[in-house]
């Protein structure tokens, strides 16, 4: 039944959906009025890799000359497409009403916020880059060393085709630890925070104290980011979202590492300041 | 405590569980539907528009047309008119094209109706064939039938065939056994006729002295009365030589008499003994050609009729059977030999100028053959089996006749009675069985006490030699042993000698000797450095006449032994490669046949 569960649990994270309206920047030269193309955007692929559609949609009202690379913006923030879309949407729009309207644009592209993204592959190089500073974490880099290049090209097919039983055949082997360690080497995380200078915070946390003891969501926020705490009497001041949730503090990491993880296998936690209406 | 932390455990995972659950309701659920519509209106939409579009294009086009005309109605009839006749030219255009069209598919139409008659053709074509093919069957048909009547006829003709001969068959042996008949007759008549014209020989013998006598007693009158007569002294040269004469004849007439007697004895004797030689000369010869001679004539002629050769050359040697050969033995007439094997089977062979042809093999028994004997008349053989049976094969047809069972071991000995009707077996049983052809039924069982290796049957005794070492008599109307003899070693053969009067017996000390069955004492003792039984079962036999006897040995030389003189008469070696398990001589004496442990089998002669 346990197992069930974690199961539903990776496939719940797996296809995980966004609904997204995406709206034609208003300088953009238009031949006609473009309408919104609506889309459900999966969370743990990446916008650039799933956006073919939408710029099809846009190609029949504009002319070939007036379009360049195009990219996207939210609110006045340009969403970096080598972030999970799970991870952009929890980190901007988490508590806005949805769908969640994305701004097309191509032209002007911010060279000083955005890399460019000529084509899959280069998506393809960034998703396995990370992967393996995951492993490097978790196993030393053993296991992702061991596979072959096929395997690898597994993991990638399958996040791209959005095949879980494909991508997770591989990816299981990604997730296996001694057990007489109890877990990972470090466990490989991510915080991110909007209104910070550093993109986000990532160190060295092990999954078992030297008692052995689990350590948990709340034991790693109090050692790498205290201030997402709220001490019993206090208000709520931040929300620490994953994949669209809040998970109990008392979850144990190395548990939320294997199940709640990206595709990319690294744990991304938005920690996003608590609504105040 | 570990009831705690598992709740523990459970309420952050479902927390997560429904978290994900609520969060798909929120985003995913809500959405999918609306968006999946909105994404087809859209689609309708940019269909729509398309359509639009190009309609939008020909009204400008018809537009621009009207645009075109000037105001004035002669231009605008002219127009009219120009329009018109472009229609006109495309409606003629078009027409055009259509004939063009309906001349193609006409043609089109023509080529097919070719097609469909070439078709027709074919099918027509197909169907002669396919009657032309029935009409083939329904003749092959109508022959195989008559080729098969032709083959019931020919079936019952050979049938008709095979019938009639087995009713010439039957024919023949019925007047085969009138010839045997007759022949037995001729030579009863033969014999009567030889007795009375001995007899009358004797009394011509009788009646030529009677006469002699007669003559020189009146010789002897006349000599007397002469003597008295007075003598005329007168005359001179006569007178001189008559007395000398005279006195020589009175004075001693023995001589005289003896002269006269001698030749008249040879003149009279003469006739008789030439008839006597003459009858027996053709008496032997036709018993050496007769086919079937009654055991009883055998005896009363034996004498008279069997020239024994004593064999000195091997004339034929060959493959007798598939490994060893047991049991070798001729038939009466000498012409046919049957030899017996470990193979099961029964060999016949026919004897043709000093070579042995097979002539026919009699199947049946399903083990090793241990002894073969035909009946006096050579229409039967009978052939005991390893198989705790014995079994009679009629020798001219080849067909098993009669298999006797019932013994418990294997029958070592089988030999016919006298009579031919009855069978008497010995076994490993160590029982003797008596059987009754003619009801083919176990007349008698006889404990013998020993296993039985052989058996010889005069008129009313059974002798049978066993491996305890002792030879039995027995009454066979009486069952019980009439009397016993012991040898030295295992007694493993028997034979008679032609009159009955002696057994020849072997025994494993190496020993042959011959007892003298009204005495019941052994006579002579034959023995011979390098002569060795082989086996419980070795053979050995006398010659037709009794004057000699023949024996193989271990080694594979065959002994030949002269009776009158008690001495080795000849060694024959070198022909055989193993133990010799048998000997038969043939009842015209000419032929000896061995056979040995290996599959081979000898003929010889002094030919």
């Amino acid at each position: 039944k346990r197992m069930a569960d974690d199961k539903d649990v990776l496939r719940d994270v797996w296809y995980g959906r966004i609904p997204t309206c995406f709206t034609l920047y208003q300088d953009e030269i238009t031949e006609r009025e473009a309408e919104p193309y609506y889309l459900l955007l999966p969370r743990v692929s990446y916008i650039t890799l799933v956006t073919d559609k939408v710029k099809k949609h846009f190609q029949k009202v504009m002319k070939q000359e007036d379009m360049e690379e195009m990219w996207f913006e939210y609110e006045g923030t340009p969403l970096k497409w080598h972030y999970p879309i799970g991870l952009l949407f929890d980190l901007h729009a988490s508590n806005v009403a949805l769908p969640w309207s994305i701004t097309v644009h191509f032209k002007n592209f911010p060279e000083r916020d955005l890399l460019h993204c000529p084509s899959n592959s280069l998506i393809e190089a960034h998703f396995m880059s990370t992967i393996k500073e995951a492993d490097t974490l978790k196993h030393k880099g053993q296991v992702i060393n061991d596979m072959q290049k096929k395997d690898h090209k597994q993991l990638w097919m399958g996040l791209q085709n959005d095949k879980f039983d494909q991508f997770w055949a591989m990816n299981r082997k990604l997730m296996e630890y001694p057990t007489e360690e109890g877990g990972f080497r470090y466990i490989p995380f991510r915080i991110y925070q909007t209104m910070s200078d550093r993109p986000f915070i990532q160190k060295l946390f092990r999954p078992v104290t030297a008692e052995g003891q689990s350590h948990t969501l709340g034991d790693l926020l109090k050692e790498v980011f205290p201030a997402a705490i709220t001490n019993d009497d206090d208000q709520k001041k931040y929300q620490v979202v994953i994949h669209g949730i809040e998970p109990m503090l008392e979850t144990p990491v190395q548990w939320l590492s294997e199940h709640l993880s990206y595709p990319d296998n690294f744990l991304h936690i938005s920690v996003i300041p608590t609504p105040t209406d | 405590m570990s009831g705690v932390r598992f709740r523990a455990e459970c309420s952050w995972k479902r927390h997560i569980a429904e978290q994900l659950k609520h969060r798909d309701r929120v985003q995913r659920q809500a959405f999918e539907e609306i968006i999946q519509q909105y994404n087809r209106l859209l689609e309708k939409a940019d269909l729509q528009a398309v359509l639009a579009e190009r309609r939008q294009t020909e009204k400008y086009d018809i537009q621009n047309r009207h645009d075109l005309s000037p105001g004035a109605d002669g231009g605008r009839s002219e127009t009219l008119v120009q329009e018109m006749s472009q229609i006109r030219i495309k409606h003629q255009e078009e027409l055009t094209e259509l004939h063009k069209k309906r001349g193609e598919l006409a043609q089109n139409v023509i080529e097919l109706n070719n097609q469909m008659q070439q078709k027709d053709k074919e099918i027509q074509a197909n169907e002669a064939k396919m009657l032309e093919y029935q009409q083939q069957i329904a003749q092959l048909e109508g022959e195989c039938r008559e080729l098969r009547s032709s083959l019931q006829d020919l079936e019952r003709a050979n049938q008709t065939l095979k019938d009639e001969y087995d009713a010439l068959q039957i024919t023949f042996s019925a007047l085969e056994e009138k010839l045997r008949r007759t022949t037995e007759e001729n030579q009863e008549l033969i014999s009567r006729w030889m007795a009375e014209k001995a007899q009358e020989a004797n009394r011509l013998n009788a009646e030529n002295e009677k006469d002699c006598r007669r003559r020189q007693a009146k010789l002897q009158k006349e000599l007397a009365e002469a003597a008295k007569e007075p003598l005329p002294i007168d005359q001179d040269d006569d007178i001189e030589v008559l007395p000398e004469e005279a006195a020589e004849q009175a004075g001693d007439t023995s001589p005289t008499r003896g002269a006269c007697r001698t030749p008249s004895k040879r003149n009279s004797q003469q006739p008789p003994g030439g008839l006597l030689d003459s009858i027996s000369n053709i008496f032997g010869r036709r018993s050496l050609n007769s086919f079937g001679s009654s055991p009883e004539n055998a005896e009363a002629h034996t004498g008279v009729c069997v020239e024994v050769r004593v064999p000195t050359t091997p004339l034929h040697v060959f493959d007798a059977h598939d490994g060893e050969v047991n049991a070798v033995r001729f038939s009466p007439g000498s012409r046919l030999m049957a030899t017996g094997g470990m193979d099961r089977k029964v060999k016949l062979w026919e004897v043709i100028s000093g070579h042995c042809e097979l002539k026919g093999t009699l199947t049946g028994s399903n083990a090793g053959i241990t002894s073969i004997e035909f009946d006096s008349a050579g229409s039967y053989l009978l052939a005991a089996s390893n198989d705790f049976a014995s079994r009679i094969w009629t020798v001219d047809d080849q067909r098993l006749r009669h298999t006797l069972t019932g013994h418990s071991g294997k029958v070592l000995s089988a030999r016919f009675l006298l009579d031919n009707a009855r069978i008497v077996s010995g076994s490993y049983d160590r029982t003797l069985k008596l059987w009754d052809l003619r009801s083919k039924v176990c007349i008698k069982t006889v404990f013998a006490g020993s296993s039985c290796n052989d058996i010889v049957c005069t008129e009313q005794c059974v002798m049978s030699g066993h491996f305890d070492k002792k030879v039995r008599y027995w009454d066979i109307r009486a069952e019980s042993i009439v009397r016993e003899l012991e040898l030295h070693g295992r007694v493993t053969s028997l034979d008679l000698n032609a009159e009955r009067t002696e057994l020849l017996a072997c025994s494993r000390d190496d020993l042959i000797k011959i007892i003298d069955l009204r005495t019941n004492a052994v006579r002579q003792t034959f023995s011979v450095q390098g002569f060795k039984c082989g086996s419980d079962w070795t053979r050995v036999t006398f010659s037709p006449d009794g004057s000699y006897i023949a024996a193989g040995s271990a080694d594979g030389t065959l002994y030949v032994w002269n009776v009158l003189t008690g001495k080795l008469d000849r060694t024959l070696g070198k022909h055989h490669s193993s133990t010799i398990n048998a000997v038969a001589w043939s009842p015209s004496g000419t032929y000896v046949v061995s056979v040995e442990k290996g599959s081979k089998a000898v003929l010889w002669s002094d030919l």
